[in-house]
């Protein structure tokens, strides 16, 4: 391998990156731009959900009940309604995204021990979003419940509130949550943003910036020179790994910084491990780069072989252990699970190397690999 | 003058038998799926030959390149570059380290973000050449090309003709053994073209180099020390140019005859190559022993008696079209007489003395002046040609008077109807057919004819009477349910113009109609743009770079930096520029570049390189004849020639006329 042409190759494509517009923003403002985007936009928390309350009992009982609701932080109490038709408009307005009615005689039934019915309206377009709801309004309910139940018990025995309240929950469950303890679904989703970002951005960039060459002609350059197919490689793809390796700082930095994810692990396992996946993705470019002809072909095939897997098959949105076994395979196929399990080690868990370095030997191995198809496939003399 | 050129032909053959040849190709072949592109080509170029590929798109020049570079496969055959068999991708890389190639289209092996010296050091780099060795290099070639001047300008915003150099550098930056050039003169302007053909041929010459470079003009053909006609993936023919041109010994008979019809019936019958520009026949007349070809033709026109009678000497492509009839190798169908009659129902068109008519149009984009006040003016039933090198502005004027574009200022009528205001009634008033044909390729004929008929709103009828005639006037009986993706450039390309006049239009705009077209599809589409104007009085403004058509055209306007530089009939320019700068000599030295100093000493200070050949313009060619010879009296001239002026002659003189003037006024400015 001669050095003074793959530099020569790898300065020409630094120099046309940041010269050309398009490029430039496709590497540097793309990355950032989608981690904001996605990072606002894909939280998975329920809160603050539009409510709205009937009582048509309107006495201290079922005030305090509506106070239960209206005091929580998971919903936004908009205000009382007198009728289930004047919730209506609001409801196909989007404006109000939940409903309680408490009845008649609320208060009533309850001091005369006849079971209380209230009434919950949610709705149900967005079916996680509305079990969530349903979650958190049978919880408040329970709770409510068992307060009551305690007071009466505490009135009618002479026992104090918490001994009867113990009375009742004989076992109490106590949840701790671990690595993230107040279940910010930013905290894990930032850290996995990384991932998805890095699995897009660096093969778009590769797969363009080659392909690009075949369309102009410039590639006969190459191909008509005594420049070697590694130095080739080599050369265009390491300006590509740079710019990523950038990419991975200034995205840990928003993670950390705007989103506010803890990072508990070694930055410099981390930093080494992301080199490694970013040259992962980059193969995919190469690979992608020299089997078609045109932008547009390496446009739709990077597409299809980053950006579908990298949400669906990498346990952003749902966990591997969860997928079906065929959907398991694909996820194990890919690159993208074993540099999700390194971020997720190295932010919230604080684990390193002996951790994690089954993922890294699989992405040391896939990076070979890729490179390995990409030197086989691309060719000095192709046949048209 | 045939004499002397034969034996230049025979010298070259007998030197090049001595040296092993730099590339030997024998039956090759080359298959693109089920799409032949070269088909058994067997040719073999020398060392330090300038050896050129010439035909039409598709004829396989691209592949053969490709394959001699070792930058592509091919299925059958034998090839040998330097004496290695590329029989492999190894063997393939053995040859690179002594090729430069430069692939086809106009700089775009180039980056356009980099600069004209980083594109440069990216080659060097690329090739290992020294640094010592590449600053030396670097400033003698970018002095030789006048580039020196933007060394930090990018590529992107060179001019075609920069560009075009700047290719050239970084393919010889390496001083390659052989040099491979893919069309590096298509899109470029005349001046450049010359430039460039000027500066390769000190450059190869300088270093021995062997250079194997295609073109689709045939009148560059002069350019080489030999040529190979390809056509179909097949040579036509191979030799010197002179040789070539012996292949089929004729004369051309032109005849002015004003209404032509009994005449061409009579001559057709005769010759079975004829071209007729309206009034004008040009007859190519194969030599026959002791017979003259003008007798010949008056004999055969009988009592037709014709206004003008002319003979000449045929050009190459006259040659190369008699060659392809004689071997059968022609895609066109046999042509059909004339052109089908049009019937009478012609759509009412308001009476103008001008079909066309520019006011002081002016194009600004941002600061840049496209068009500069431009003005013209196209009688009906004239071809008027707009001549000018990619970027002059020719497809602004275009786009301004068809309405696409509106004027910064400036006024225009078309068809009687203002440019500004009615660009709607503009349109259903003329014909306007595009660089890419504008055709739907994967529609069939009919389709194709179809859709154009319903956009312009034809009734059912009127649509089937058209369909009919364009189907005839293209020659595409038959084809009419094939796709337009299968019909040779050709019919392609009759059938665009056929879709243009689908409406009738009493105007037609063309731009750039010709481009890829083999020269018979050439000829038959300029016979056919004769009829409509003649016949049918349709009036045609017509784009095109390829010099030999301009002369057809009965007006023309330069454009040079978005202005009309000039504005005459051929003849016209053509005696213009004889009054200012003299005839036109050709000398065709035994050793050029050291006749071309001494030239250059004696006080023939605008002498060029033509090729092989050195063209000096003469206001007094008995006198200068001798002068020549007595510069030249160590090493006398082969032959010392008047030569009659071509259209490309014109417009260098007049572009390098206007360049020195540019040049001067900023001189001027800045002293």
């Amino acid at each position: 391998m001669n050095l003074r042409r793959t530099v020569a190759v790898a300065h020409k494509e630094v120099r046309e990156i940041i010269r050309d517009r398009l490029f430039f923003s496709l590497a540097f403002i793309v990355p950032a731009v989608l981690m904001v985007l996605f990072g606002y936009g894909l939280s998975l928390d329920v809160e603050k959900l539009p409510l709205a309350i009937i009582d048509r009992d309107g006495t201290s009982m079922s005030r305090e009940y509506a106070h239960r609701f209206i005091d929580s932080r998971y919903f936004d109490f908009k205000g009382y309604s007198f009728s289930e038709r004047d919730l209506e408009q609001p409801i196909t307005d989007n404006l109000i995204r939940a409903a309680i009615v408490i009845p008649e005689h609320f208060q009533k039934d309850l001091l005369q021990g006849r079971p209380a019915h209230i009434q919950t309206f949610i709705d149900g377009t967005f079916p996680f979003r509305a079990l969530t709801a349903k979650g958190y309004a049978i919880a408040i309910n329970a709770q409510i419940t068992a307060d009551s139940l305690a007071s009466y018990l505490a009135q009618t025995s002479g026992m104090s509130v918490a001994e009867a309240a113990a009375v009742f929950q004989p076992v109490k469950l106590e949840v701790r949550y671990l690595f993230n303890q107040s279940l910010k679904s930013i905290w894990s989703l930032a850290p996995k943003l990384i991932m998805v970002i890095l699995m897009i951005s660096p093969p778009f960039l590769t797969a363009l910036g080659v392909v690009r060459e075949k369309e102009t002609g410039s590639i006969y350059n190459i191909y008509a020179s005594t420049l070697s197919r590694g130095e080739y490689l080599v050369g265009k793809s390491v300006p590509y790994i740079v710019i990523s390796t950038l990419n991975v700082l200034f995205l840990w930095w928003m993670a950390t910084g705007l989103f506010g994810a803890p990072f508990k692990g070694s930055f410099v396992f981390f930093l080494l491990s992301s080199v490694l996946y970013v040259t992962c993705t980059t193969g995919i470019g190469v690979v992608v780069s020299v089997l078609v002809r045109t932008q547009v072909a390496a446009m739709i095939g990077t597409a299809i072989f980053t950006m579908v897997p990298a949400v669906l098959y990498s346990g952003v949105l749902i966990p591997i252990s969860s997928l079906s076994r065929s959907a398991k395979l694909v996820a194990y196929l890919l690159p993208g699970m074993y540099y999700t399990n390194i971020v997720m080690g190295t932010f919230l868990k604080g684990v390193g190397f002996s951790a994690l370095w089954r993922d890294v030997l699989v992405l040391l191995i896939y990076a070979m690999l890729l490179f390995s198809i990409g030197y086989a496939f691309f060719r000095k003399r192709p046949n048209s | 003058m045939g004499e002397t050129q034969v034996v230049a032909g025979c010298s070259h053959s007998v030197e090049a038998d001595r040296i092993p040849a730099v590339i030997r190709v024998s039956a090759l072949r080359k298959e693109y799926g089920k799409q032949s592109a070269i088909a058994g080509i067997s040719l073999e170029v020398q060392k330090g030959e300038i050896y050129g590929l010439i035909g039409p798109d598709g004829a396989g020049k691209s592949s053969l390149m490709k394959i001699v570079a070792g930058v592509l496969t091919f299925d059958a055959g034998e090839i040998e570059v330097f004496g290695v068999s590329l029989n492999s991708d190894s063997n393939a890389e053995r040859i690179k380290d002594r090729i430069g190639f430069m692939p086809q289209g106009l700089g775009l092996n180039l980056y356009p973000d980099l600069s004209i010296e980083e594109n440069i050091d990216f080659f060097a780099n690329l090739r290992l050449v020294q640094s010592s060795q590449l600053t030396a290099r670097k400033q003698k070639l970018l002095e030789m090309t006048h580039l020196e001047a933007f060394r930090a300008r990018p590529m992107k915003q060179l001019s075609g003709g920069m560009k075009q150099k700047l290719g050239l550098i970084c393919s010889l930056i390496h001083e390659p053994k052989l040099l491979v050039l893919d069309e590096p003169t298509t899109g470029v302007d005349p001046v450049s073209r010359r430039d460039f053909w000027a500066i390769l041929g000190v450059l190869l010459k300088e270093h021995g180099t062997t250079a194997l470079v295609s073109t689709a003009y045939m009148d560059e053909a002069t350019r080489f020390h030999r040529v190979a006609l390809l056509f179909g993936g097949q040579v036509v023919a191979q030799g010197a140019p002179e040789e070539i041109q012996q292949l089929v010994p004729a004369r051309i008979v032109a005849i002015t005859i004003p209404s032509p019809a009994v005449a061409l019936s009579r001559l057709r019958a005769e010759f079975p190559q004829i071209e007729a520009l309206g009034s004008l026949l040009q007859v190519f007349v194969e030599d026959k022993a002791g017979l003259d070809a003008r007798a010949r033709v008056v004999r055969v026109l009988g009592d037709v008696k014709p206004a003008r009678v002319e003979t000449m000497d045929p050009q190459l492509e006259d040659v190369f079209i008699a060659l392809l009839r004689i071997k059968k190798l022609t895609t066109e169908p046999d042509r059909t007489s004339t052109l089908p009659a049009a019937p009478v129902s012609n759509p009412t068109q308001p009476k103008t003395p001008y079909a066309i008519e520019a006011k002081e149009l002016v194009r600004d984009f941002g600061g840049f002046k496209a068009v500069n006040k431009v003005s013209f003016r196209v009688a009906p039933g004239e071809i008027f040609g707009l001549l000018g090198a990619n970027g002059a502005g020719k497809t602004t004027v275009i786009k301004m008077l068809t309405g696409i574009l509106p004027p910064t200022a400036g006024s225009g009528s078309v068809a009687g109807a203002d440019m500004q205001t009615a660009g709607r009634k503009i349109k259903e008033r003329i014909g306007y057919m595009s660089q890419a044909f504008s055709l739907y390729l994967d529609l069939t004929v009919e389709e194709n004819i179809k859709l154009y008929a319903g956009i312009y709103g034809l009734p059912a009828s009127v649509a089937r009477e058209r369909f009919r005639w364009v189907v005839q006037m293209a020659g595409l009986e038959g084809r009419e349910s094939k796709a337009a993706q299968s019909l040779p450039m050709g019919l392609r390309q009759r059938l665009a113009l056929g879709c243009a006049l689908v409406h009738r239009p009493q105007i037609l705009f063309l731009d750039e109609p010709t481009s890829g077209v083999d020269p018979v599809g050439r000829r038959r589409f300029w016979e056919i743009l004769f009829t409509l104007a003649r016949e049918e009085g349709v009036a045609i403004l017509v784009t095109t770079h390829y010099m030999n058509e301009a002369e057809h055209c009965d007006h023309l306007a330069l454009m040079f930096a978005g202005r009309v530089v000039a504005d005459a009939s051929p003849s016209d320019m053509k005696s213009e520029v004889e009054r200012q700068s003299g005839k036109l000599v050709e000398i065709d030295a035994v050793h050029t570049s050291a006749a071309l100093d001494l030239l250059v000493k004696a006080g023939f200070k605008g002498s060029v390189l033509f090729g092989s050949r050195i063209h000096v313009f003469s206001k007094d060619v008995p006198g200068d004849t001798e002068r020549i010879k007595a510069a030249l009296s160590e090493d006398p001239a082969r032959s010392i020639l008047p030569r009659s002026l071509t259209m490309e002659d014109v417009f260098v003189e007049r572009v390098m006329a206007l360049e020195q003037a540019v040049e001067t006024t900023k001189n001027g400015a800045v002293s």
